[in-house]
């Protein structure tokens, strides 16, 4: 054993007297000691590390997320905006006066002299039938006196006589045309399965 | 010993420097982290941070059918920032060359696009150049709002603009009313405001560099709340109809003005109010000022013979009269102190019936009948049960409650001019009102405007009052309106009124209109009426103030006929199986 203090003490520590030991067998248990203390350390940072990055992970995915909010928030915002604009359009076509309009246009009237109707639970006209006169129109004799600013750039339908489908119709009489539909045959009005 | 003191003096510097620079840090960082802390947080913050208002919608005006009278919709401010506009270069569509766009081509492109004028746009980008912000057009549609993005012009922006918009324009206008610059202005819109109205609230969130949220950093300062939808009585296209016809017909007579009133019988529902003239919500400044409103609400008139059927009824009820209870009404009587009441043509001592009295509007007839209830506190009570003298439950904006004067106000002529409808005044919808009594048995239910607030949750609030009174017993209602079915089946206004199939029962009006110095050549003429008259389920009151070219009833029986035949076909009444029968008028 060596009798210089002055060398040894502050730097000496107990591990530096292990060698010593080392030859001893009773070292194991020190390794069985100091080994656990290892894996804890290793385990702790690991573990820290393995929060750390799935922190980042978790940031980057909600981050991700933020970008596909944000563009989902602004495609429904300019959906909604858009349905909105087309309710808006077609409540405004089918405002009675642009109807009334349209419809005389085509040719329909309107009888106020006698009161029918067709009562659609079983098909009877109800009121006596009477032709209505060609003159009985509201809004084309003294036009339309309910205003509606907005309706200036609606264009009139105008009544397509389409003579190409009569004489198409005319021409093929063995196609099958479908019964009831009036999209293939805009003249012909479904003629309703009365029960 | 000397290089030894040099290192030392060396050192001694070098760590008096690096304390200076730590010092220096140290201080800045003091600054910074405490004394300055609050205010550069604040900063920073706000240099992420985005202030954003959030609109709550406000709510529609549907009819009863849900037909939207009032939408709320979407429009959008284009503003530019006149300090940058200059002309830029545009990526064309191969997506490679550049064409460069001068400033006053952009400014061409931008009025083709938002329907402003040249010489607007160049006037607002040009007016302040120093300033950061112009308005270069209001109130674009989505579709012009496409159109300017198109454009790609880097000095224009647009804001969100909510706004109002009326599609079916002037139908109902003069019920729904109108939003201006600062809120509801008129009608509905501004009674109602407290279901329709809609809170706007606020959010603060961050954003990084490239303008996106930083996640989780929403603050809703104040949630925005969507107004609740108002639903009406009104059918839309009955109160179209109405209106077209009534104009119609107004314009021909030179009418002042005109009111159609629909009321559905067995719950007082309004189904159409119709004005003449009434306003475009959409186009304000079309009419003038005084036409914003209802007239039907606000219009005290006096009302004139079709008063009649209610005197009738209160008599009947009283149990003084019945149906062909027998006067005999001389053309004129006299009231003594110089003072008669007549008939309005020249005639001699006919002997009426009840019935023919209320058939042919004798106004002595009738004076002879209310003789038999000589108790004015009671006949006026009888008015007032009818509704008369205060304001319908509708309580609309500047409804008017007419006024049935106290009977100590009543003088010789009055005691009886009140029962006939002159030296009283009712509006429009008092009397749909009293006559949807009539046809309800006797039973008068409050009028009804408004059938609710449907909130988003689905709750409904502001559903109208049903409670009834009896006003008159459902045998004497019943005497009344079987009574004025003999108006239309064998009247003056047979072949005028009568309706193919249908019953109908109706008191026509034509009333003496006061003006300074006593009454005057005006008119104003009326039909109020039920349909069908066996079982009535709907009141319909017809009504022009002061027409030119026709001064009597037979003025509105065309349109009353028109307006019945349409209530008709709208609801699908059934025709009637037997005619009206028909009672003596004379004896």
């Amino acid at each position: 054993m060596s009798s210089n203090l002055a060398f040894a003490t502050p730097l000496r520590s107990p591990r530096d007297e292990q060698p010593t030991r080392h030859i001893e067998i009773v070292s194991n248990r020190e390794q069985r000691k100091s080994r656990p203390r290892i894996v804890y350390a290793l385990v702790t940072v690991g573990g820290l590390f393995a929060l750390f990055i799935a922190q980042l992970l978790l940031s980057i995915v909600v981050s991700q997320g933020a970008y596909s909010i944000a563009s989902l928030q602004t495609q429904q915002r300019d959906l909604g905006r858009q349905e909105q604009a087309l309710s808006e359009q077609l409540d405004l076509l089918a405002s009675p006066q642009n109807l009334a309009t349209q419809a005389e246009s085509l040719g329909m009237v309107l009888s106020n002299t006698s009161p029918v109707y067709l009562r659609l639970a079983d098909g009877v006209i109800v009121g006596s039938a009477s032709p209505a006169g060609a003159g009985e129109t509201v809004v084309a004799a003294a036009g339309s006196l309910v205003p509606n600013s907005l309706l200036g750039g609606i264009p009139l339908v105008t009544p397509t006589v389409p003579e190409a489908t009569v004489t198409e119709v005319a021409g093929a009489p063995e196609t099958p045309t479908a019964p009831g539909s009036v999209a293939s045959n805009p003249l012909a009005l479904p003629s309703p399965v009365t029960r | 010993m000397n290089d030894a003191r040099r290192n030392k003096r060396r050192v001694g510097i070098a760590v008096l420097v690096i304390f200076a620079v730590v010092a220096v840090f140290v201080v800045r960082l003091v600054d910074i982290q405490v004394v300055r802390a609050a205010e550069l947080n604040t900063e920073s913050l706000s240099k992420r941070s985005v202030s954003q208002t959030t609109y709550g919608a406000r709510g529609n005006i549907v009819d009863t059918n849900g037909n939207v009278l009032a939408d709320s919709v979407d429009r959008f401010d284009i503003t530019a920032s006149p300090l940058l506009v200059d002309e830029f270069e545009r990526l064309q569509k191969d997506g490679k060359s550049k064409v460069t766009v001068t400033v006053s081509d952009a400014i061409a492109e931008l009025a083709t696009a938002t329907g402003a004028s040249v010489a607007e746009i160049t006037k607002a980008l040009t007016e302040n150049p120093k300033s950061n912000f112009a308005y270069v057009a209001k109130s674009v549609t989505l579709e012009q709002l496409g159109d300017v993005r198109a454009l790609k012009i880097p000095w224009t922006y647009d804001v969100l603009h909510p706004s109002r918009t009326y599609p079916n324009g002037a139908v109902a206008g003069n019920l729904v009313g109108f939003i201006g610059a600062d809120g509801p202005q008129n009608g509905l819109e501004r009674t109602q405001n407290h279901c329709v109205g809609n809170v706007n609230g606020s959010a603060t969130y961050e954003r990084g560099a490239d303008g996106i949220r930083i996640p989780g950093s929403t603050v809703t300062a104040k949630e925005a709340k969507d107004g609740g939808t108002l639903k009406l009585t009104i059918d839309s296209d009955l109160q179209w109809y109405a209106q077209q016809s009534l104009a119609q017909r107004a314009i021909e007579l030179g009418a002042d003005w005109g009111t159609i009133t629909v009321v559905r019988v067995r719950d007082g529902h309004l189904m159409a109010v119709a004005d003449y003239p009434s306003v475009d919500p959409n186009n304000v400044e079309g009419v003038t000022r005084y036409d914003w409103g209802s007239r039907a609400f606000s219009s005290p008139f006096e009302p004139g013979s079709t008063m009649k059927s209610l005197t009738v009824a209160s008599l009947l009820d009283a149990g003084v009269i019945e149906p062909l209870t027998q006067v005999t009404a001389p053309g004129r009587r006299d009231l003594g102190d110089g003072q008669s009441i007549k008939d309005a043509w020249a005639h001699a001592d006919i002997p009426y019936t009840a019935t023919g009295v209320l058939t042919n509007s004798s106004n002595t007839g009738i004076s002879y009948l209310v003789d038999k209830l000589s108790d004015k506190e009671k006949r006026r009570d009888y008015m007032l049960r009818f509704g008369l003298n205060e304001k319908t439950a509708v309580d609309f904006q500047g409804e008017s409650r007419g006024d049935i004067p106290a009977t100590q106000n009543w003088d010789a002529v009055t005691n009886y001019a009140v029962q006939f409808g002159q030296g009283m005044t009712t509006t429009s919808v008092q009397m749909a009102s009293a006559y949807q009594a009539l046809g309800n048995g006797g039973v008068h239910v409050p009028l009804t405007l408004v059938e609710g607030c449907e909130w988003a949750d689905g709750t409904v609030t502001g559903t109208p009052s049903t409670e009834s009174t009896q006003v008159v017993s459902a045998s004497a209602a019943a005497q009344t309106v079987a009574m004025m079915e003999n108006v239309v089946s064998q009247g003056g206004l047979s072949q005028e009124l009568s309706i193919p199939g249908y019953r109908v029962a109706a008191k026509t009006g034509t009333a003496e209109v006061a003006n300074g110095n006593g009454y005057g050549s005006d008119r104003i003429v009326s039909i109020a009426g039920l349909v069908p008259a066996e079982a009535p389920e709907y009141a319909i009151v017809v009504t022009f103030a002061k027409p030119d070219t026709m001064k009597t009833s037979s003025a509105v029986s065309t349109t009353f006929k028109k307006i019945t035949t349409q209530v008709i076909k709208s609801f699908r009444i059934e025709p009637s199986d037997e005619p009206s029968p028909q009672m003596p008028l004379t004896w």
